[in-house]
């Protein structure tokens, strides 16, 4: 019953995260507008442009009940400009979409609920999703882009730069964590959870003791400048 | 125009509740499986994604028996759907399920400390389980020890029994708003984080950010 898997998404999970992005469909047949749990559907009324989420372009694309826009990004031009820019900057990943304006006072929405792959997305950036969402619409509608083959091998190429970056980026890995990795994909993350948090957990507990005494030194610092917080209290009885 | 268009024109530019669901359901789930530790039980969500989850059952089962193909079509959009809302509640309650089973007791007492930790069945079954557990240890073996071994919770010695899970490991993290500073306990190591950034940092330094709703773990 309990979940038997390590902690961290695997592919399928992210691709499953993936699947709730946004692309365009250009519908081929009528559907009424459905009330789905996750919201209503806007009625489909060809040939009028839909934004709808990605498992359910890909199934009316495997019905043939509509075709998909492929985003900006995902053409030959753009993919080209951002692994141009992946080649020459080599500290760090090209930058994520920007950010839509965020409401004050409601929730925050981020991937996979950001419109960064519909069909006015931005052209110039790879959204969180990236990789997934290219291999997906690759291999679901291949008919639907221009030049399927350059699209496949441009992707390819990005994936081994940005890999290597990743894999390069061990060397600033550090006991304390904190590294940023702004632009990174959500399947590079996947896959580079396993290593780079453990190389940062061993690092950790090799210096371990030194932590601790830092800690205690702190502590006490603290507690002689001025009186404990509830934290410090709370900290002092894990400690007896 | 009558009151009810004003508000409907209104309520168009906002996302609607089930929208907004959907997101703080994913987020939750994907928190669940990445960080070390379990998470407070998200009530008030649970309980509209449930009854919602219902409801959509009924409306599949009363449907199922017309063959329209059209209406058929519909059905088979909506059980798609259906099926992914239950995987994720199902992934996310599995999840919390193996962190109750690997340290019981020290779930037991951090929520008894803030009994937001867990649902009434999540409760009922770590109780129950623990109940049957060191019963079964009780009879098989421990009542053979001397009285002062038999305790699971013994802290003698400064060393407690009672497991805990790594609260210092690394996940990767992002700000949704601007967090500010964030400092990592026992080392130099400070920095500004605003939003959008994603950083891999220890759970313990983040947990309030993301406890807080001002990040998320990925």
């Amino acid at each position: 019953m309990a979940l038997p898997l390590p902690p961290g998404l695997t592919p399928p999970e992210v691709a499953f995260l993936c699947e709730m992005e946004l692309v365009t469909v250009v519908p081929r047949q009528r559907l009424e507008g459905l009330a789905l749990l996750g919201g209503q559907l806007p009625p489909l009324n060809p040939p009028h442009r839909t934004p709808l989420p990605l498992w359910l372009a890909l199934l009316l694309k495997r019905q043939r009940r509509a075709n998909i826009v492929p985003p900006p990004w995902l053409s030959p031009y753009s993919l080209e400009a951002i692994l141009d820019h992946e080649i020459k900057h080599e500290d760090g990943f090209s930058p994520p979409p920007r950010l839509p304006h965020l409401p004050s006072n409601s929730l925050p929405f981020s991937p996979p609920f950001l419109p960064s792959s519909t069909a006015d997305a931005a052209a110039d950036a790879l959204p969180y999703h990236w990789l997934e969402l290219g291999e997906m619409l690759l291999e679901a509608a291949a008919d639907d882009f221009e030049d399927p083959d350059n699209v496949r091998k441009l992707l390819r190429d990005l994936r081994e730069v940005r890999m290597a970056k990743l894999r390069k980026g061990v060397e600033v890995l550090h006991a304390g964590g904190a590294i940023k990795m702004n632009g990174v994909g959500g399947m590079e993350v996947g896959e580079g959870r396993a290593f780079v948090g453990g190389v940062i957990d061993g690092l950790r507990k090799i210096a371990a003791s030194r932590e601790q005494q830092r800690k205690d030194r702190d502590r006490e610092e603290r507690e002689n400048g001025y009186p404990g917080t509830a934290e410090d209290s709370d900290d002092d009885m894990d400690m007896q | 125009m009558d009151i009810d268009d004003l508000l409907a024109e209104v309520d168009n530019d906002a996302v609607p509740q089930e929208t907004r669901d959907l997101q703080e359901l994913t987020r939750a789930w994907v928190a669940e499986r990445v960080a070390p530790e379990l998470l407070p039980w998200p009530d008030a969500l649970m309980e509209r994604v449930g009854g919602r989850i219902r409801r959509q059952i009924e409306l599949v089962e009363d449907q199922t028996g017309n063959m329209d193909p059209k209406t058929n079509f519909k059905l088979i959009v909506i059980q798609t759907e259906l099926e992914r809302f239950k995987f994720l509640v199902r992934s996310f309650l599995r999840a919390r399920i193996k962190k109750i089973d690997t340290h019981p007791l020290h779930t037991l007492s951090l929520h008894t400390s803030s009994p937001t930790l867990l649902s009434p069945s999540e409760l009922q079954y770590l109780t129950q389980h623990q109940a049957l557990l060191s019963q079964h240890y009780a009879s098989s073996f421990l009542s053979q020890f001397p009285a002062q071994l038999q305790r699971l919770d013994d802290t003698a010695g400064g060393i407690s029994m009672v497991d805990k899970p790594d609260e210092d490991a690394a996940v990767f993290c992002r700000a949704l708003r601007d967090v500010g500073q964030v400092v990592v306990e026992g080392t130099d190591r400070r920095f500004e984080m605003v939003r959008g950034d994603v950083s891999v940092v220890r759970w313990s330094a983040v947990r309030r950010a993301v406890l807080g709703g001002d990040a998320e773990l990925i």
